[in-house]
């Protein structure tokens, strides 16, 4: 409980700087600080309900500060979390590059899932080519962030986990492979 | 029966939120479709906190932006001041023309009575956040249903149109700025008056949808809100015609528009406290014919005014 608690106050700050970021860096090169949160509980953190949770609680706090539709953002952290959760559990993603890659790739898969969304529930306009350039200059940024952001994420779950983990049964999803100390916590 | 129950807890909590964010969408669409919506309770209190916390975390942004913006400002601020003198007295001169010929054609008498009508009372606004998703424009302004803003509500500066408020809580609103792409408004082209649709696109441009045939834009031209669509009184500035791109063979063309207002640069706002009256004609229907009129047409006041106004009001 301590954990979701951290974590999801770790997402929230984050969110809040990133709004801060937005007011001096145009919208492309500003990073998501609050997706790279999510991203990082589905990469480190064993708890498979609770990071749904609040993988989606997170999507509706970034909702509520943007102009997407209410519930947008929080489907589509679902999905980054469930993406993540399963990276984590398939492929080695303890180094720096094999993150980086996978950020950089999630970042524009997302930015793309978040324009078919929205042309799929509202009338709104489908953007040009040059959306591409945006979506790699905010992977870019993304990647930046992400070593800072996913090291935040563990240092809470450092934190917090130790009394946890130990008394916590493992949820079924064969998810028990993925223990908080993988990936740099050792 | 207990271990199947567990085995399936993880997947049903997926379905479940996964439903739960469909159906939030759908509500939201809906919502928006009947010009915006106040926010349920707990989301009006994330709002209420999220904001001003938000405004106190980017104050030093805006402090480190603001001396950046003033240092390159001064530089040639010499002949860009010599230049704006020209300019002004230019359009003195054409004012002036303008004037003559209205009083010649009889006019101006119309025209008043038409500003008359237009006049509605108006709450100046901060705005304190911006879109934290780079894929929407939005902004957050300081003024909620406690100081009489409502979803549907236009948002315009001194050099034209904003956006309009989508939703709200007591002391903060949600505004869809022009550029998002989900915003969508019936103009005119002043000049010509050929009408057509300006769509935000995402980027800092707008895109000015208009039929080819008989309609008449070229470069430059100035285009204004028409009052159709329910949302924004009419003549209000949207922006200038930038660029006009070929599109062979279709019935529609493009035009890029450069915005009236800087939606990048946005500090002060101004909430329009009364939507169009189509709004109230297609989501009143039931309200007596004099309800329709909304609050009594109180005078604009000029923006210093208005800016004094609403600080006491703050205060």
């Amino acid at each position: 409980m301590k954990s979701s608690l951290a974590l999801f106050s770790l997402g929230l700050t984050a969110l809040i700087v990133q709004g801060a970021f937005a007011r001096v860096l145009p919208p492309p090169w500003c990073p998501d600080l609050a997706w790279l949160v999510v991203v990082g509980i589905g990469l480190r953190w064993p708890s498979f309900v609770s990071g749904v949770v609040l993988a989606v609680a997170l999507g509706y706090a970034m909702d509520l500060l943007s102009g997407s539709l209410m519930g947008q953002h929080a489907l589509l952290r679902l999905v980054s979390y469930l993406a993540a959760a399963l990276a984590a559990r398939q492929l080695d993603l303890s180094g720096g590059v094999p993150v980086g890659i996978f950020v950089l790739v999630m970042t524009i898969v997302y930015g793309f899932a978040t324009m078919m969304s929205l042309s799929f529930f509202v009338d709104a306009s489908w953007p040009g080519i040059d959306v591409i350039g945006a979506a790699l200059a905010h992977a870019f940024v993304n990647v930046l962030a992400a070593g800072p952001v996913l090291s935040l994420v563990e240092r809470v779950l450092a934190r917090f986990a130790d009394e946890e983990v130990g008394r916590r049964a493992p949820m079924s999803l064969g998810l028990e492979a993925r223990r908080v100390g993988r990936g740099g916590l050792q | 029966m207990g271990d199947l129950l567990k085995r399936l807890a993880a997947p049903l909590v997926v379905v479940f939120l996964v439903l739960l964010t469909i159906v939030s969408m759908v509500s939201d669409r809906r919502a928006r479709e009947d010009g915006g919506r106040n926010l349920p309770w707990w989301q009006a209190a994330l709002l209420e906190i999220t904001a001003p916390v938000e405004r106190l975390v980017s104050a030093p942004f805006d402090a480190v932006s603001e001396f950046y913006d003033g240092y390159v400002d001064l530089i040639g601020v010499r002949v860009e001041n010599r230049r704006l003198e020209r300019r002004i007295a230019e359009i003195e001169a054409e004012n002036l023309q303008f004037r003559e010929a209205l009083v010649a054609s009889g006019h101006l008498g119309r025209v008043a009575s038409m500003r008359d009508e237009v006049e509605i009372p108006m709450l100046p606004a901060e705005v304190v956040g911006l879109d934290v998703a780079p894929w929407f424009r939005s902004v957050l302004v300081d003024r909620g249903t406690r100081h009489g803003v409502e979803p549907g509500h236009p948002v315009i500066t001194h050099e034209g149109v904003v956006g309009v408020v989508t939703a709200t809580s007591g002391h903060a609103a949600k505004t869809m700025l022009l550029l998002d792409r989900q915003s969508a408004v019936d103009a005119l082209v002043q000049r010509s008056r050929a009408r057509g649709v300006v769509r935000g696109v995402g980027r800092d441009r707008l895109e000015f949808e208009f039929v080819v045939r008989g309609a008449d834009v070229v470069e430059g031209d100035d285009l204004v809100t028409s009052g159709l669509g329910g949302i924004y009184p009419k003549g209000l500035r949207l922006g200038r015609v930038a660029e006009l791109r070929e599109a062979g063979g279709r019935l529609t063309r493009i035009a890029v528009i450069e915005p009236a207002v800087d939606l990048g640069q946005l500090e002060q706002v101004f909430v329009m406290l009364r939507r169009g009256p189509q709004m109230d004609l297609l989501y009143r229907p039931n309200l007596p014919a004099e309800d329709l009129d909304g609050p009594a047409p109180v005078s604009a006041p000029p923006p210093d005014q208005a800016a004094t106004e609403g600080e006491e009001g703050a205060g």
